[in-house]
């Protein structure tokens, strides 16, 4: 029978000094896939490897492999974790914990960050590289598929995603509030700190139109200007930025307040009273707070940033029981398949003996057939034929229906008498045939389509 | 004049369908997640907008004329323009959170509609209904409904104003259109406004004088309704000609939209309650 197995090493259960060496280097990656598929009994692999977590999913005949069986893959194929005891830090899922694992993954329902994009991804380009060493087959095909529905479901039936919760990006949101089009828009950006180069990074990619980059040391402000693609003025003129400016990012290390009530009552007269956004994300503040009384000026600090990302984080962690929901009902879809495809082989073997024993009881009374006309004995065999479908066909149903396929196994091997060998036969990966091998289910075609053992399929 | 079973049929449809567009609104601001069937509201609205338009043209073909001569009369053609006004602004800028207020005004305004007698005139001339007093109703009722769309939005930039400002981001705050939007949509319809009001003004000035030799006709009753048009009027000028000055905008231009709004409202009442639909002072 086959067994789905998942253990892995994340962000919830190693810590840093693991987790920063976790990540397979790209160039062993590869090699790594290939070990692990040539290993026994592994019929099918993903190895998934982040920064934040590495994760190795088996399909296999018959048995889970055993934890130890994950760490001594580890240990041997990447060359940081050699010396690491793995084992405390190892997770361990089966069947369809192991599934749901998968796809709580791949919509971001694990990540650090809940509900960050790029693990779908990174899902993808894992799913690819085991693709290209030939260690994925109908099963990994469909729960990888399966995965990404998922994963897009999450994105589009829940808001998880639409909540920023980086402080830039938050900021930049928080823009979109107040501004209809960023396209015909100016930022300014006074001081070159780290947020205010991401937030530079994040108004690039909304497309603003213009951005002003104003350092006290042009040595600095430059470059940095340069490669952001902004202009660079000097702090001389920024009176006359400030009135032309929608959005102004301060991030200086001054020690008093850059932008004052008196400045900017005289530079909202000059703009005309259009809309301002203030960010200060400087620590001391480079802002006088009391211009937020100002009429259409909309001063944040670093404060109110962090409590717009903390009550986007709420919301996100508000939103994840329902993208679990979805995942549960990918999963539970996903195991319906399972079943139904665990069955095929053991449908094959039923309806193999009772075509043989069908064809015996012809033989045995084929003096009295041979006997009958033409058109009487096609009858007789079509009866025959008939009444084996109309009775099976119950069990049939039963069988793709059932949810222990080991017990069905054994019960139809004790009630009909299959031969022990017919089954084992059945079971082995020689009997997938190439259209599963790319994903496509068997049981898409109609019963009476399945092959018989042996028989060849197209 | 009674209202024949076939309108009211109509009109309790229409007024059906707005309370399902406004429910689906409504449910859109309640669940966090984006909702399942996104063109279900606007399908319910654009199904209420048929049948209120039906009840409308069997109500003018009743009459024999189109002027809008009851307070019924003008609620059902106000909510009527005013969710047409938003299906087409839907479809051009996508300002979902609006649905919410205007169907569930034109759902209030249908039902209004059904239970409101006929003795509430709004316009009574003592004389025949001619076309430009017909168009004189018209014009007026169109104003109104831009009127109310201008309160709309302008509520609707207090409130993100103030959540800006308070740094307040529940999912209301999520789903309100960008201050920007905002202020642009008010003064579209302000701009709107004041030109069916002013256009709606000329052509009863137009009636009186082919009627009564002069634009300003006097009479005994109706002061406090001409007082209220001559405000209205004055209010929306006001907000449009000192939206050409660039310092005017934003809360300013708001709170004057929202007092136009209601000042327009209560002239519409008094004509119906108080004046009897006289619109003439001594």
């Amino acid at each position: 029978m086959i067994k789905i197995t998942l253990a892995g090493v994340n962000h919830k259960t190693a810590p840093v000094e693991i987790r920063e060496r976790i990540a397979y280097p790209k160039e062993s990656l590869s090699s790594a896939v290939q070990s692990l598929a040539h290993q026994d009994s592994v019929l099918e692999c993903l190895l998934l490897s982040t920064c934040n977590r590495v994760e190795i999913l088996t399909i296999t005949s018959n048995i889970h492999p055993s934890p130890d069986f994950f760490t001594d893959f580890l240990s041997k194929t990447h060359p940081a974790l050699t010396s690491v005891p793995l084992r405390p830090h190892l997770y361990y899922k089966t069947d369809s914990d192991a599934v749901e694992h998968l796809f709580q993954v791949t919509a971001s329902l694990d990540s650090m960050v809940v509900g960050e994009p790029q693990i779908t991804g990174q899902v993808k380009e894992s799913f690819e590289i085991c693709r290209k060493e030939n260690s994925v087959g109908p099963y990994l095909n469909q729960i990888f598929q399966r995965a990404v529905s998922s994963a897009k479901r999450v994105r589009s039936e829940t808001a998880i995603s639409h909540l920023p919760v980086s402080i830039s990006y938050a900021a930049c949101q928080l823009a979109r509030k107040i501004f209809q089009d960023m396209s015909n828009k100016s930022v300014l950006l006074l001081g070159g700190g780290e947020m205010a180069q991401l937030t530079a990074r994040h108004m690039k990619k909304m497309g603003v139109r213009s951005l002003t980059l104003m350092t006290r040391d042009p040595a600095k402000g430059e470059p940095l200007a340069a490669e952001y693609e902004a202009t660079y003025a000097p702090m001389s003129r920024l009176d006359d930025i400030l009135s032309e400016a929608d959005m102004v990012v301060c991030s200086t290390g001054a020690e008093t307040y850059l932008l004052t009530v008196p400045i900017m009552e005289s530079a909202m007269e000059r703009r005309g009273y259009r809309p301002l956004f203030l960010i200060d994300i400087a620590v001391p503040r480079n802002i006088d707070p009391e211009i937020s009384r100002l009429s259409n000026t909309f001063l944040y600090n670093i404060d109110d940033l962090r409590s717009v990302v903390l009550s986007n984080q709420k919301e996100r962690e508000m939103e994840t029981f329902a993208a679990k929901e979805i995942v549960r009902q990918e999963v539970a879809q996903f195991e319906k398949w399972r079943a139904e495809r665990s069955a095929v082989p053991l449908i094959q073997a039923l309806r193999h003996h009772t075509e043989e024993l069908r064809l015996a009881e012809i033989d045995r009374f084929s003096r009295t057939l041979d006997g009958l006309p033409d058109e009487a004995r096609k009858q007789v065999l079509l009866l025959t034929q008939s009444l084996m479908n109309k009775m099976l066909h119950p069990t049939y149903q039963t069988l793709r229906n059932s949810s222990n396929i080991d017990e069905a196994w054994e019960w139809i091997t004790r009630c009909y008498g299959l031969p022990p060998e017919i089954l084992s036969r059945n079971g082995s990966p020689e009997n997938i045939s190439p259209k599963e091998r790319e994903g496509k289910s068997v049981l898409d075609s109609p019963l009476s389509d399945l092959p018989l053992p042996g028989e060849q399929t197209c | 004049m009674t209202i024949s079973p076939l309108e009211l049929l109509l009109l309790e449809m229409a007024s059906g369908f707005y309370l399902g567009a406004f429910i689906l609104y409504l449910s859109e601001i309640l669940l966090s997640r984006p909702p399942r069937i996104p063109w279900a509201p606007v399908t319910a609205g654009v199904g209420g907008v048929l049948f209120q338009s039906l009840a409308i043209f069997i109500r003018f073909g009743f009459q024999g004329h189109v002027a809008l001569l009851s307070l019924r009369e003008v609620l059902s053609f106000f909510s009527w323009s005013l969710v047409l006004t938003f299906l087409y602004l839907e479809h051009q800028k996508k300002v979902r959170i609006l649905g919410l207020f205007i169907f569930g005004i034109a759902f209030f305004s249908t039902l209004m509609v059904i239970g409101i007698s006929f003795r509430a005139p709004v316009l009574s001339s003592g004389a025949p209904i001619g076309l430009l007093l017909s168009i004189h109703t018209l014009l007026i009722d169109l104003g109104l409904a831009s009127a109310a769309l201008a309160f709309m939005v302008s509520i609707l930039y207090l409130v993100l104003d103030h959540f800006l400002r308070r740094k307040i981001f529940n999912r209301f705050f999520t789903r309100i259109p960008s201050l920007e939007t905002l202020d642009q949509l008010n003064n579209n319809f302000s701009g709107i406004g004041f030109v069916f009001l002013t256009a709606g003004l000329f052509f009863a000035m137009i009636w009186s004088w082919e009627k009564f030799g002069r634009t300003l006709p006097l009479a005994s009753q109706g002061r406090l309704a001409f007082i209220g048009a001559i405000l209205v009027w004055l209010l929306y000028a006001m907000t449009v000609l000192v939206r050409w000055n660039r310092r005017f905008r934003g809360k300013q231009a708001a709170y004057l939209s929202i007092s136009g709004f209601l000042v327009f409202a209560a002239t519409m009442l008094v004509l119906a309650f108080f004046s009897k639909g006289s619109h003439f002072i001594l």
